[in-house]
């Protein structure tokens, strides 16, 4: 039984991690309307980039910063040089999502051509062991579900509360209706693409703290993970990516413990697969209309 | 809170002002002629096919190859997925062993030259990438590599087309299944696994195990054969768990393994999982290491690095012992390949101690088995697999009378003279079954804090046979 109670501990850390890209994630399709496979390489990528600030003596949680800069340029170069055109010249949704997938290889392949086919780990420590009854987390670990509620909060008062938020709902809603109203839906865009490659920039830094190391192809699975937190919130809507983090990173976990640790990934799709056979849109879609 | 989009999707976002599909622009042929260039460039750099030099012609195998053109020594291995530290290793080996050749005067007027190919660690790519090696390599006189990875797909089609491999893989059944052309000097997997368990009960006196090895082919293997051994001489298996090579975190199963209160963790889960999971161990333990048993893979610069990076160099010194091949490091034999190994140290990939490149079996017995198939070449007088492989066995094994060589150049200079030889490279003596296995004996390893290894003792064969 305690183990069960730890991992529901582990799944919660492993959720953190996962809300922080899954939102990301989740706001750059709204907005953009692509689904972004190549998200899992510009978090490595990132988190790469945090690793060569690290190395040359800077603190892990500084180079944060540098990840999360280079995450929304990256992101941004991407949507407006390459995905952005594509639609212009009215590529299809999954003529976009192909797009995307060979995106991903060839930024993978670049981080790999550069680093090599090498784990690497952050100069850091992991802080101290806190055990809080069955559950046990380090300090680290502690940060990083902080830092995940932190950025959760923080994007639900840039959604709700500021006007950037407002018109960054509207377009997402309809961009069309959005311009007609006099919102200027291409800085729109452009600004929720530097928000949300932060995001992923910090994702793919936090996800390699957590992960102790990692590789440029570290992120693959990963990112069938953060498909399926989206999915299951309903892609497009940032409140269901939360809680479809938290359910894909728990239900993960506790199966590991509950059944055997082989088939946890397999574990929470089903748990996918039957929230969608109910809710095709998922979780936190308007009536499940989709 | 929801976002509704719009009741006709895509059409807000197909249009954006100024920008329809009606206007065209030439930059999307352009980006994507872009794209398609970076993709080629990249997956070439990334290693599908990595060729050293650019042979000139190209000759089937089984065929002479023309005179003066370099003969090419193929690496079919893993260098990119979960298992990507292996094929560098080989490939540091096969630049060691073909300078030392080259230096002393080449194979019959050739030159020989090393060329890479990717097989991902997976069978599925393995396949095409062998075909690739035999379509594209002219002058191919050997393969090695081919771990288990991908042995099952690959050792077929190598064997079909005729060419001699010394291969990297202790399944079990290249032991009963005969490849004329397949060759190891590796010991079966099963022997591994009882080398292990001998560790833990004969010389550790461990008496709870825990197992943890990865989901990939190469270390399932070992499962089976150490549970059973395990059981065999009444030690308790307290948890049993398999890593998925692509997980990130592991710390339900690290969990799952303490419950079980092992004395020792034996393992072998290579790529990120290792490192992944022993860290993750040691915090879940309080910040206390459990110690840690593994196979002769885990002697490889990659895994240390990656292990004493999340553990601690001392901590991983300190707790962590490995079955190994025996490798002779006094004498002429290790001092050639040592000298060798130094003489191409700018030119390997890999990453980690180049020290503890001269004990990882990959380099070490791979390169004895390239000196071997060159002098077979020369005994032969031929560079033809069909014409040399059985020499090979006669070198390796030796014959009565035979002259005992330790260097490729010792043994050229003995053939001259017209004698016979025998070839006892750094990894020890050859003993080639008919199946052509040479199992080896064992010798048990421990890492130092900077990576290079030590030797803590051998294995009695009786030890292992009481395992098994």
């Amino acid at each position: 039984m305690s183990v069960f109670i730890e991992s529901i501990g582990f799944g919660l850390v492993t959720a953190s991690v996962l809300a922080i890209a899954a939102v990301g994630f989740t706001v750059q399709f709204a907005v953009t309307n692509v689904l972004n496979l190549a998200y899992a390489s510009i978090m490595i990528a990132s988190a790469f980039v945090a690793y060569a600030v690290n190395q040359a003596g800077v603190s892990v949680w500084v180079a944060l910063v540098a990840a999360a800069a280079a995450g929304a340029v990256i992101s941004m170069v991407v949507n407006q040089f390459i995905y952005a055109p594509f639609q212009r010249r009215g590529t299809s949704p999954i003529g976009l999502v192909i797009v995307s997938l060979g995106l991903l290889l060839i930024i993978e392949y670049l981080v790999q051509a550069l680093e090599g086919p090498v784990n690497v780990s952050y100069t850091m420590s992991q802080g101290a062991t806190v055990i809080v009854g069955d559950f046990n987390f380090t300090v680290v670990q502690f940060v990083i579900i902080g830092l995940s509620v932190a950025f959760m909060v923080g994007l639900h008062l840039l959604l709700r509360y500021t006007r950037f938020g407002k018109a960054l709902r509207a377009t997402a809603a309809d961009r069309t209706l959005a311009r007609n109203c006099g919102i200027r839906t291409g800085r729109v865009v452009l600004l929720a693409c530097l928000i949300t490659g932060a995001l992923c920039g910090v994702a793919g830094t936090v996800f390699a703290i957590n992960a102790g190391t990692f590789a440029a192809t570290s992120a693959d699975l990963f990112l069938v993970m953060i498909l399926a937190a989206v999915f299951l919130g309903g892609p497009g809507q940032p409140y269901g990516a939360m809680v479809g983090a938290v359910v894909i990173g728990v239900a993960t976990e506790a199966s590991a413990a509950l059944i055997t640790a082989d088939y946890k990934y397999v574990v929470a799709f089903v748990i996918l697969l039957v929230v969608l056979a109910f809710r095709p849109g998922g979780l936190f879609t308007a009536g499940a209309r989709s | 809170m929801t976002w509704n989009r719009a009741a006709d999707p895509g059409s807000d976002f197909a249009s954006p002002p100024g920008a329809g599909p009606s206007r065209p622009r030439r930059r999307i042929p352009a980006l994507a002629l872009g794209i398609a260039v970076i993709a080629i460039a990249l997956t070439a750099a990334s290693g599908a096919v990595a060729a050293r030099t650019s042979p000139a012609g190209r000759t089937a195998a089984g065929v002479r190859a023309a005179s003066g053109s370099p003969l090419v020594i193929a690496d079919l291995a893993p260098f990119t997925g979960v298992d990507a530290a292996l094929g560098p290793i080989y490939d540091a080996s096969c630049l060691a062993a073909t300078h030392q050749i080259n230096l002393a005067g080449g194979v019959l007027g050739h030159d020989l030259t090393c060329k890479t190919f990717d097989t991902r660690g997976d069978p599925a790519d393995a396949v095409p990438a062998a075909h690739q090696m035999f379509a594209t390599t002219p002058n191919l006189a050997l393969v090695i590599g081919c771990t288990s990875d991908e042995a099952a797909s690959v050792v077929p089609i190598i064997n079909a087309n005729k060419m001699v491999m010394f291969c990297m893989t202790g399944q079990s059944e290249f032991d009963h299944i005969h490849y004329p052309y397949f060759f190891r000097l590796v010991p079966p997997d099963l022997e591994e696994a009882y080398a292990m368990i001998d560790i833990a009960h004969f010389f550790k006196h461990f008496t709870r195990i825990a197992l943890a090895f990865g989901n990939d082919i190469g270390s399932q293997t070992f499962v089976g054969p150490a549970i059973a051994a395990i059981h065999k001489v009444g030690l308790k298996l307290v948890a049993n768990q398999t890593l998925d090579l692509s997980a990130t975190t592991f710390r339900t199963e690290a969990a799952t393994v303490l419950a079980g209160h092992p004395q020792v963790v034996v393992t072998e889960a290579l790529g990120s999982a290792d490192a992944t999971f022993l860290s993750e161990l040691k915090q879940l333990n309080g910040g206390k290491m459990i110690p840690v048993i593994g196979t002769s893979a885990t002697i490889s610069p990659a895994w240390f690095l990656s292990v004493a990076r999340a553990i601690g160099a001392k901590t991983l010194a300190n707790n962590f012992w490995a079955d190994n091949l025996v490798v002779n490091t006094a004498g002429a034999a290790f001092k050639g390949f040592e000298a060798a190994m130094a003489a191409v140290k700018s030119q390997t990939k890999g990453d980690g101690s180049f020290s503890t490149l001269l004990s990882a079996p990959g380099a070490v017995h791979l390169y004895d088995g390239m000196n071997l198939a060159a002098l077979a070449m020369i005994e032969a007088k031929s560079t033809t697999p069909s014409a040399y492989k059985a020499d090979l066995i006669k070198i390796g094994d030796g014959v009565p009378g035979a002259v005992v060589v330790n260097t490729f150049a010792e043994g050229v200079a003995a053939l001259k003279r017209g004698k016979a030889i025998r070839y006892v490279g750094p990894g020890g003596p050859t003993s080639f079954d008919s199946y052509h296995d040479s199992p080896g004996i064992f010798q048990i390893d421990r890492y130092r804090p900077n990576g290079s290894v030590l030797v803590a003792a051998d294995i009695p064969t009786s030890q292992l046979r009481a395992v098994s």
